[in-house]
């Protein structure tokens, strides 16, 4: 179960996992934003950066790639939508598809991007807590009138915790359709509506069960949060990022 | 400790959960609450704190009406729920088994000594940094009673703490029941297999259809259970004395 969970926090004591939650999350904003208008050079340094944040993580580069493979299918697909798409310089064509030199370029670009983004994402999630998420969105949205903070950080946690949950239900009650034959039929549209009705209804029945469970141990949505303690080194680090990132930005 | 007094509860479909329950448990008992699907155990358990209302009478914790105090009534009575996977929401051990005392608004150092007094207890203090859902079914069962031991209840309900479990994690649950009674909490354990558990209780009771049917000492009750749907555990059967799982 553990290889479909690929977004969740491992513990450790680097000093990404010290640092407040708040900056992290400001620095996966910021460097994403970088990363979207980063160009030839600007991308080789973003990913020197990330390898550094990887290992200082002590976080698997090989286990990784293997845990976003599925992701890692998807950006062949988008290169090679990109690669046949775009128009410019022919390097081959074979019957009515052409392969160009911008459409190469342009779809290593986006790739790179996209990767780089959702190994930040990785990052993030690897180095904190649930719970130290959920604060540092309370934290951002707490000023803003009308807007349900600690709900929300709330709904946010739990995500974040059921979605392995909820991976796991769906392959186990795929597995029980399998068995019971139903790669027989060759309808996509049958075969996803099986598994989506049995999986919606399994999730809202452990959703119920969760609720209870919740009442039982006296939540309320004022709790004691976690402690985001700003220290020196996360100014040090917002200083590092802004100095790298902002001519990429605005430049 | 507990007393209920004509305690019914009926369900919105017009079905009856549980039928004028009167009964008391005095402070430190081990209870076993029997009786076959659908005879009311989990409907009856729901009530003593608070998650279920009453549709007449009453339940009293020390005196007090569980409705007049529900917050007080949940951390007096914890209670561990059949599916452990459905009541885990940490993303760690640590987290999670923090979240009780985090609703209790206690400040982090109390939490913090909470957390690690309950994982020593559950043997899990090695595991405080372990994603839940990797754990084995065993130790999500003792990681859900962490979780229920850093609120300090005094009372500690157990609903089919054995299900989907092997040998070794049944043993593993049932040390740590064992373990929790001798150190002063009231057990309420709901089960329909009293073989794994029976030899530890001073006192069984019977559900049917909603109505405790028989109450008493396990020994005097267990020859009746299979009238009302509960097997009775093969030595009993044997005319010999039922043996712990622990020996």
């Amino acid at each position: 179960m553990a290889e479909l969970t690929p977004f969740s926090y491992r513990s450790g004591r680097s000093i990404l996992h010290a640092m407040d939650a708040r900056f992290k999350l400001l620095f996966l904003i910021l460097i994403s934003l970088a990363s979207l208008k980063a160009g030839a050079w600007g991308l080789p340094v973003l990913s020197g950066g990330l390898l550094v944040m990887l290992s200082v993580a002590r976080l698997s580069s090989v286990a990784i790639l293997k845990e976003l493979r599925y992701f890692l299918f998807l950006l062949v697909v988008v290169f090679t939508a990109r690669a046949l798409t775009t128009p410019g310089e022919v390097v081959f064509t074979l019957k009515l598809m052409t392969l160009t030199r911008e459409g190469l370029a342009d779809g290593i670009l986006v790739c790179w991007r996209l990767l780089l983004i959702v190994l930040l994402g990785f990052v993030l999630a690897a180095t904190t807590r649930a719970s130290e998420i959920r604060a540092a969105v309370e934290w951002v949205l707490k000023p803003i009138p009308a807007v349900p903070a600690k709900r929300i950080g709330t709904m946010m946690g739990l995500i974040l915790r059921f979605i392995p949950v909820i991976f796991n239900q769906a392959r186990e009650t795929a597995e029980a359709q399998r068995a019971r034959g139903i790669e027989n039929r060759k309808n996509p549209l049958y075969r996803l509506a099986k598994l989506g009705i049995a999986l919606i209804r399994r999730t809202f029945e452990n959703a119920d069960r969760l609720i209870v469970a919740m009442e039982s141990r006296c939540y309320s949505e004022n709790r004691t949060g976690p402690v985001l303690i700003a220290a020196k080194r996360d100014w040090i680090a917002l200083l590092v990022i802004m100095v790298l990132i902002l001519p990429m930005i605005f430049v | 400790m507990i007393v209920t007094e004509n305690l019914s509860h009926r369900f919105s479909n017009g079905r009856l959960g549980i039928d004028r329950i009167t009964l008391s448990i005095g402070a430190g008992a081990f209870v076993v609450v029997a009786g076959p699907n659908g005879s009311g155990k989990t409907t009856f358990i729901r009530h003593l704190n608070g998650l279920l209302k009453p549709t007449a009478g009453r339940v009293l914790l020390d005196g007090v009406s569980v409705s007049r105090d529900v917050v007080r009534a949940r951390q007096l009575v914890g209670m561990v729920f059949q599916d452990p996977d459905s009541q885990i929401v940490g993303e760690t051990v640590y987290d999670d088994v923090a979240f009780g005392p985090e609703n209790l608004f206690l400040d982090r150092t109390e939490i913090n000594k909470r957390v690690a007094d309950s994982l020593q207890a559950a043997g899990l203090s090695h595991l405080a940094e372990e994603r839940p859902h990797l754990l084995s079914g065993g130790e999500k069962r003792r990681l859900v009673i962490a979780g229920i031991l850093a609120m300090r209840p005094r009372v500690i309900i157990f609903d089919e703490p054995f299900s989907s479990l092997d040998y070794p994690g049944v043993r593993q649950v049932l040390r740590q029941i064992v373990w929790l009674h001798q150190s002063g909490h009231t057990i309420l354990v709901t089960t329909h297999d009293l073989e794994k558990v029976i030899a530890h209780a001073d006192r069984l009771i019977l559900l049917s259809e909603g109505r405790i049917v028989r109450d008493g000492l396990p020994d005097k009750v267990m020859k009746e259970t299979e009238r009302f749907g509960v097997r009775e555990p093969c030595v009993s059967r044997l005319g010999l004395e039922v043996g712990s799982w622990l020996n």
